[in-house]
């Protein structure tokens, strides 16, 4: 009982945050008492992203800058097996499992020894989806790690208060893809063309008019901002409406 | 389109009623893994389906696509007398406290996507718009860890009512979520869509659509 006080606490201070900075600062303030002092949130970048662009997907940070420019400069994000592992299979995972599992190479390896150079020895890490099916990624470590089952969900939880409020002090319209919202129908006609069906097809697949699968396929392709039928499709993939 | 039914409105539309407990048992029992709800018929009810619930039912082209029930906790609900070990403390009771349980999105209208469905989305309208004009500004809902920052996101003041545990298949948190008019503004503007999602009078309408 007198932890879970303490957590509301907490999660009082938080709302008095006024600064990205600030959240962080009283997060690990919190994850400090079982060994985890480092800390990085933020959502995950599409395998390739630019070098440039990697820094905008943070939400919350206390790496050491150096580790931080290093991991940006070497480009670790592609080959992190934590964040590997994450976009495989979004659920909590230990660091050492995660390589463990992925059986990772030589690349995987080059990471985790140049983080243990930084004092990051072992952590944990856990997804986090949004509103709007943007994963987050919470990735917690430190050189000395003592944390019972009990005390990772304590951690989760006050973490995904301080996410939160991280995400309204950065206003979260602006970090994330306002995606349009299409209708099931859309859908449905743009999985088709992707499949390389045409209009006729299509209506002859789900039982509609030609012309109904013309207008399906024409508010997509609008509401997506797409100049045609295969770049609508590859933004419908982009976004994550169809596979 | 939300309908808010009461217990016995519901009883006495029974194909709707069977959709509603398939629905749940669909969602709880199959997906979710709660196997004490299971039963060999495939119909989920418990002990607050009492006359005092209120049933929201979310309704497309004339099928249930989602539903969620509304407990008072002036009487014993799912935080006292099921899930109390989700409660560290008192649990938060009175005429403008309701519980939400059996928050559910039938699987063909979840738009393929790992956000929010637009029923989804709706159910979250709904239960605020109801609240609004009820007299209801804080919800207790025991949801995935996860819904917190989709909460946050909606303007919610969430605090947390107890740590997680596990049941079935997920891990469960209980929440009490605050809201105002302005949590209702951030809810619409997300979605999209300002009109109001409860229809008023929603019981004649459905009554005459499962009679004709």
């Amino acid at each position: 009982m007198r932890q879970f006080d303490e957590t509301l606490q907490f999660i009082d201070n938080l709302d008095h945050a006024d600064s990205p900075q600030a959240v962080c600062k009283l997060l690990v303030g919190v994850t400090g008492n079982f060994g985890l002092t480092a800390l990085m949130a933020g959502t995950v970048p599409r395998a390739g992203t630019p070098r440039t662009r990697q820094k905008s997907h943070v939400l919350l940070c206390d790496w050491p800058s150096q580790w931080l420019e290093r991991y940006v400069e070497k480009n670790y994000v592609d080959r992190d097996p934590v964040v590997l592992y994450m976009r495989q299979s979004p659920t909590l995972v230990q660091w050492r499992d995660a390589a463990q599992k992925l059986q990772i190479g030589p690349g995987g390896r080059e990471v985790l020894g140049d983080a243990g150079q930084f004092h990051l020895k072992d952590g944990f890490a856990f997804p986090l989806i949004t509103l709007e099916g943007t994963m987050v990624m919470v990735s917690l470590g430190g050189e000395d790690v003592d944390i019972s089952p009990e005390g990772q969900g304590m951690v989760s939880l006050v973490s995904t208060y301080a996410i939160g409020r991280a995400m309204q002090l950065y206003h979260s319209e602006a970090i994330f893809d306002q995606r349009p919202d299409l209708t099931p129908r859309e859908i449905e006609c743009l999985k088709w063309a992707a499949e390389g069906k045409s209009e006729w097809e299509i209506s002859r697949i789900l039982a509609i008019s030609e012309h109904t699968s013309e207008k399906h396929l024409l508010n997509a392709k609008r509401k997506l901002g797409a100049v045609n039928r295969v770049h609508a499709v590859a933004e419908a993939i982009r976004l994550g409406y169809i596979s | 389109m939300i309908y808010a039914l009461s217990t016995t409105e519901l009883n006495e539309l029974p194909e709707l009623k069977d959709a509603v407990h398939r629905l749940r048992h669909d969602i709880f029992v199959d997906e979710m893994g709660w196997e004490d709800l299971r039963t060999s018929e495939g119909f989920e009810t418990d002990q607050f389906d009492h006359e005092e619930a209120v049933h929201h039912l979310c309704m497309r082209n004339g099928r249930l696509a989602g539903y969620q029930r509304m407990l008072p906790t002036t009487r014993p609900h799912l935080l006292t007398d099921v899930l109390c070990d989700l409660c560290e403390g008192e649990s938060p009771r009175g005429k403008n406290v309701w519980e939400l349980t059996r928050y559910a999105v039938a699987p063909a209208y979840r738009d393929g996507r790992r956000g929010v469905s637009t029923v989804g989305s709706e159910l979250i309208a709904g239960f605020v718009e109801w609240g609004l004009s009820s007299g209801v500004d804080q919800v207790i809902i025991e949801f995935e860890p996860m819904w917190v920052l989709r909460a946050l996101q909606l303007s919610f003041l969430a605090r947390p009512l107890g740590y997680q545990r596990t049941y079935g298949r997920q891990q469960v948190v209980a929440t009490l979520l605050t809201f105002n008019e302005q949590t209702l503004e951030v809810v619409r503007n997300r979605r999209n869509h300002h009109a109001p999602v409860i229809t008023q009078g929603g019981w004649d309408l459905l009554a005459c659509r499962q009679a004709s």
